[in-house]
């Protein structure tokens, strides 16, 4: 029996239906209602603490290797930090593995020249306005390895024929304008090219035993035995006040005998001596510390390894001029030590590390375009033995950091490396091993630069001002305790 | 006695000797009421919650409606008595429930949210939600004893916001805190009521306030991601007694009055806190149970009126109180910035019963309801008393083909103030009610 006919079931389904879409289709809204209402405000903050001492150390490594490095590094440069420093390269060249047939009748000597190549990407540091004065010198020992020596390294020293094989006149070398370029078309000093007239005694005996094919030539272990090597130096005499500069040269460098053709129109030959044992190829380096004419300063107190096996020392930045240095290439880095660190942990509102950043600024007037710093700056952990440890790696990035440089010449301050050192921190900060406030970072310039390149960082300690020194910066997550 | 719909539907089938059609209807319907409320009860699960900004602070927002037969009389009904549906503004009123009867009542309410005031974003200023609001059973065990259990909510949290903040120790460094907070505590209670003199009716809901409050700070980098959450997971219990007083009668042969009241002593809520911090790999750097704390709820009191001419118009009118004052000295309630004050309500309501006769009874086929209200609430910030008002209207209709009643009920209300950097909420309510009714089960044997 039906007594009345309601749309019930219909009406409510229909009306459900409305309901629902209604609502789901709306979006909430953005309330900025602020905070000091809310239930719980006494949550987790971020505070940050960027006054954290920062104890920085120059760790002077006595010898570095730069064989095999693919540049032949030579000149002589002041720098007014670093003191005077001088590069001389060796090489070994070998005589061509097909000799040429000379005629007695047709073919006659002409010079024999050294040709060294500069493209615009090689290192090169220094005054290029400064003209450069090269001497080459035969090796006059054998140019070989010691027994359980692995190569030459910065302080190797071979010695040299005193009489030199030929010089340069002031050249001058411009190494951002131009790639190299045909060295046939250029006379010596010109270009990016260097070329060297060495002694015709040398390039006539040369040419007589290419015209005899001697068995010298013919036999490379004869060879190195009767030509050592060569060595590239800079003649010049830097005086107080002038800068000088270092040139890295391509390893492709070659000696050449030039000899002339006779025919209806003569014409010009030449046989190649071109460099062998590329590995063998290495730069010693000598550095002058103190710089006599501005005492005090700079590296005249940098603590020098007193024994042949010896960790590197470390000298703190109060004895270097309230600064600290990084030249790789020339065994310098610099050490950073947090020891007050263990202090933020101990704080009562710590509860965890968020992250850390490094900012590495470099003193303001201390590069330049002409005294440039490095690109490239990697970071690496290290100890009480301040030797290079592995690279502290960025919270979620693969690869070492290299400090992503900002480089503002005309805002210094401004001028930056910046790195993600959360990792390293978030060991450190409870680190509470005796030997906890060793550990530390170390500064260096990586692979390859770290044996070509001369580019030099001077980073203030923290008797600079603020917004010139390095800068710590430690993120934590504060909770007050409360009930 | 009122003659109740289900007394005459028992009393039809009696008489046709047919009790087995009505079996078989009654599988069907309760086949139907399940799909229907498992239907909406799911579609209210997965539309998202509206925004409450207020709900941040205290105990939340406080649950003020019924979703009962009194939502359409702007939840007016202390003194309000009704043989069929669960009036559970106050426990006397189970006693008027038909003898050996058993009904089931569960509210659904869709909400639609215009948000106003400075700290609103005007690029996005609304949203809705369907929420689930109430289900109760209620029952007649003898001739004067009526009884209800129930699962409603007592106060809810829902917010979200975003505060800039400039990283301690830094000048220059902004990170975002993302705050939210959601949650609920829920009353299941237990309602007896007793009749006294056919005039009296006292009653006794034994209620025990349960729920969590989560809350969160999640401080976000410039990108959004989280750098550390603090989540603050408060639990609340304890149990809630309110007691009620309902007398009434007949002014002349058109008229019957109604008087009630209800008290709520004072209790005490226990919270356990629990305070986590992860950071940005979440990994915890810390999980502490903190002091436990209670939070005390005030003595609360409430007075109805009703009126009704001829079993077809009735007018209704309530004032309920809350003294927040009395315990605003021994509450630590979360949060700062603002005041706990005590609340009030006043509301009235009008009814319109469409009855028919049937079988020498009165049996209601529909009503029409409408009401008004007026309050404030027990929140005071930056000087003001966040004030709630509205009108309702509703519709119900009562099946005699099946034991479902149903009812929708209209809600347009304004709570709050754009003054002093406030918000002001322009809400618009919708609330379906189903009531189902049903014999109990007792071999034949009968109370009256």
């Amino acid at each position: 029996m039906t007594l009345f006919k309601y749309p019930g079931k219909k009406l409510l389904f229909f009306l459900s239906v409305v309901l629902f879409l209604g609502t789901s289709c709306q979006k909430q809204p953005n309330l900025l209602f602020g905070n000091s209402y809310t239930n719980d405000n006494n949550g987790a903050n971020i505070v940050v603490v960027d006054t954290s001492t920062v104890l920085l150390s120059t760790v002077y490594t006595d010898s570095t290797s730069t064989n095999g490095t693919g540049y032949l590094m030579v000149g002589s440069y002041n720098d007014p930090y670093l003191g005077n420093i001088t590069s001389r390269a060796y090489w070994q060249v070998s005589p061509p593995g097909s000799l040429p047939s000379l005629s007695p009748i047709n073919d006659r000597y002409d010079s024999i020249g050294l040709l060294l190549f500069f493209k615009k990407n090689n290192p090169w540091y220094g005054d290029t306005t400064y003209s450069q004065n090269y001497v080459v010198n035969q090796v006059d020992s054998l140019y070989q390895l010691a027994t359980f020596q692995n190569g030459f390294n910065s302080k190797t020293v071979l010695p040299l024929d005193p009489d030199s094989l030929g010089e340069t006149g002031p050249i001058f070398i411009f190494p951002t304008q131009r790639d190299t370029l045909p060295y046939i078309s250029q006379g010596a000093g010109q270009g990016d090219t260097v070329k060297i007239r060495l002694n015709d005694n040398l390039g006539k005996q040369l040419y007589n035993m290419v015209y005899s094919l001697s068995d010298t030539l013919k036999n490379v272990t004869k060879w190195l035995n009767w030509f050592h090597g060569l060595a590239l130096s800079s003649k010049s005499v830097l005086n107080s006040g002038q800068t000088g500069a270092i040139y890295g040269f391509k390893d492709s460098c070659v000696m050449r005998i030039y000899y002339r053709e006779a025919g209806v129109i003569s014409t010009q030959k030449y046989i190649d001596f071109n460099i062998t044992n590329r590995g063998l190829a290495f730069n010693h380096l000598y550095r002058q510390f103190a710089d006599k004419s501005r005492p005090g300063t700079a590296l005249d107190q940098l603590k020098l390894p007193a024994a042949t096996v010896q960790t590197p020392p470390a000298t703190v930045s109060r004895l270097t001029g309230n600064a600290a240095y990084v030249q790789t290439m020339t065994g310098l880095n610099v050490k950073l030590s947090f020891p007050y660190l263990r202090a933020i942990a101990q704080r009562p509102d710590y509860i965890g590390l968020l992250r850390a950043t490094l900012t590495v600024r470099p003193v303001p007037g201390s590069f330049s375009t002409q005294w440039r710093i490095p690109p490239t700056l990697g970071i690496y952990t290290t100890d009480q033995n301040n030797e290079l440890g592995i690279p502290v790696p960025a919270i979620g990035l693969s690869g070492a950091q290299t400090g992503n440089l900002s480089l503002n010449y005309f805002a210094p301050l401004t001028t930056t490396y910046t790195y993600d050192v959360t990792a390293f921190i978030k060991g450190q900060i409870t680190n509470n091993a005796s030997n906890a406030t060793e550990q530390g970072l170390l500064l260096s310039v990586p692979s390859p630069a770290n044996t070509t390149d001369f580019r030099r960082l001077v980073i203030a300690d923290q008797t600079y001002p603020v917004n010139q020194r390095v800068l710590l910066n430690v993120y934590y997550i504060s909770l007050f305790p409360h009930q | 006695m009122k003659p109740s719909l289900m007394n005459y539907i028992t009393f039809v089938n009696l008489q046709r000797g047919s009790v087995r059609p009505l079996k078989i209807r009654l599988l069907r319907t309760k086949r139907s009421v399940v799909i229907y409320l498992l239907t909406l009860i799911s579609l209210g699960g997965m539309a998202q919650g509206n925004f409450s900004p207020y709900s941040q602070m205290g105990l939340g927002d406080i649950e003020d409606g019924f979703y009962n037969r009194t939502t359409g009389l702007g939840n007016t009904g202390i003194a309000y008595r009704s043989n069929r549906f669960l009036i559970n503004n106050n426990p006397a009123s189970f006693s008027e429930l038909a003898n050996q009867y058993f009904t089931m009542e569960t509210g659904i309410r869709g909400s639609f949210i215009d948000y106003k005031g400075s700290p609103v974003d005007i690029a996005s200023t609304q949203s809705g939600d369907i929420t689930f609001r109430r289900l109760a059973m209620g029952i007649k065990l003898t001739r004067h004893w009526g009884s209800s259990i129930g699962l409603v909510p007592f106060s809810t949290q829902n917010y979200e916001f975003n505060v800039p903040y400039d990283i301690q120790g830094s000048g220059t460094e902004i990170a975002n805190h993302y705050y939210s907070g959601h949650g609920s505590v829920n009353k299941v209670y237990w309602a007896n009521s007793y009749e006294f003199f056919h005039h009296v009716s006292i009653g006794v809901e034994a209620g025990y306030i349960f729920g969590q409050l989560n809350q969160k700070d999640i401080i976000q980098a410039g990108n959004g991601a989280t750098q550390v959450s603090t989540t603050n997971d408060i639990n609340l219990q304890n149990l809630y007694m309110t007691y009620g007083l309902q007398t009434y009668g007949n002014l002349g042969k058109h008229w019957q009055w109604g008087i009630g009241g209800t008290f709520s002593p004072r209790a005490d809520l226990l919270a356990s806190y629990n305070k986590s911090v992860l950071d940005n790999d979440s990994v915890s750097l810390q999980n502490n149970e903190l002091q436990q704390r209670y939070l005390s709820l005030p003595h609360s009191y409430g007075v109805g009126l009703s009126l009704t001419h001829n079993q077809k118009f009735t007018w209704v009118a309530d004032y309920r109180f809350q003294d927040w004052d009395a315990v605003k000295s021994k509450n630590v309630y979360p949060g700062q910035d603002y005041a706990i004050a005590s609340s009030e309500r006043g509301s009235f309501g009008f009814e319109i019963s469409r009855k028919k006769a049937l079988y020498n009874s009165r049996v209601e086929l529909s009503y029409f309801q409408s009401g008004v209200y007026y309050g404030n609430s027990y929140l005071q910030i930056n000087g003001e008393q966040i004030k709630d008002m509205g009108v309702t209207a509703g519709f119900g209709i009562n099946s005699l083909k099946t034991p479902l009643a149903y009812s929708i009920t209209f809600q347009y209300g304004v709570k709050g103030t754009t003054k002093n950097n406030l918000i002001r909420e322009n809400y618009f309510n919708v609330t379906f009610n189903i009531n189902y009714g049903s014999i109990w089960y007792t071999k034949g044997k009968k109370f009256e």
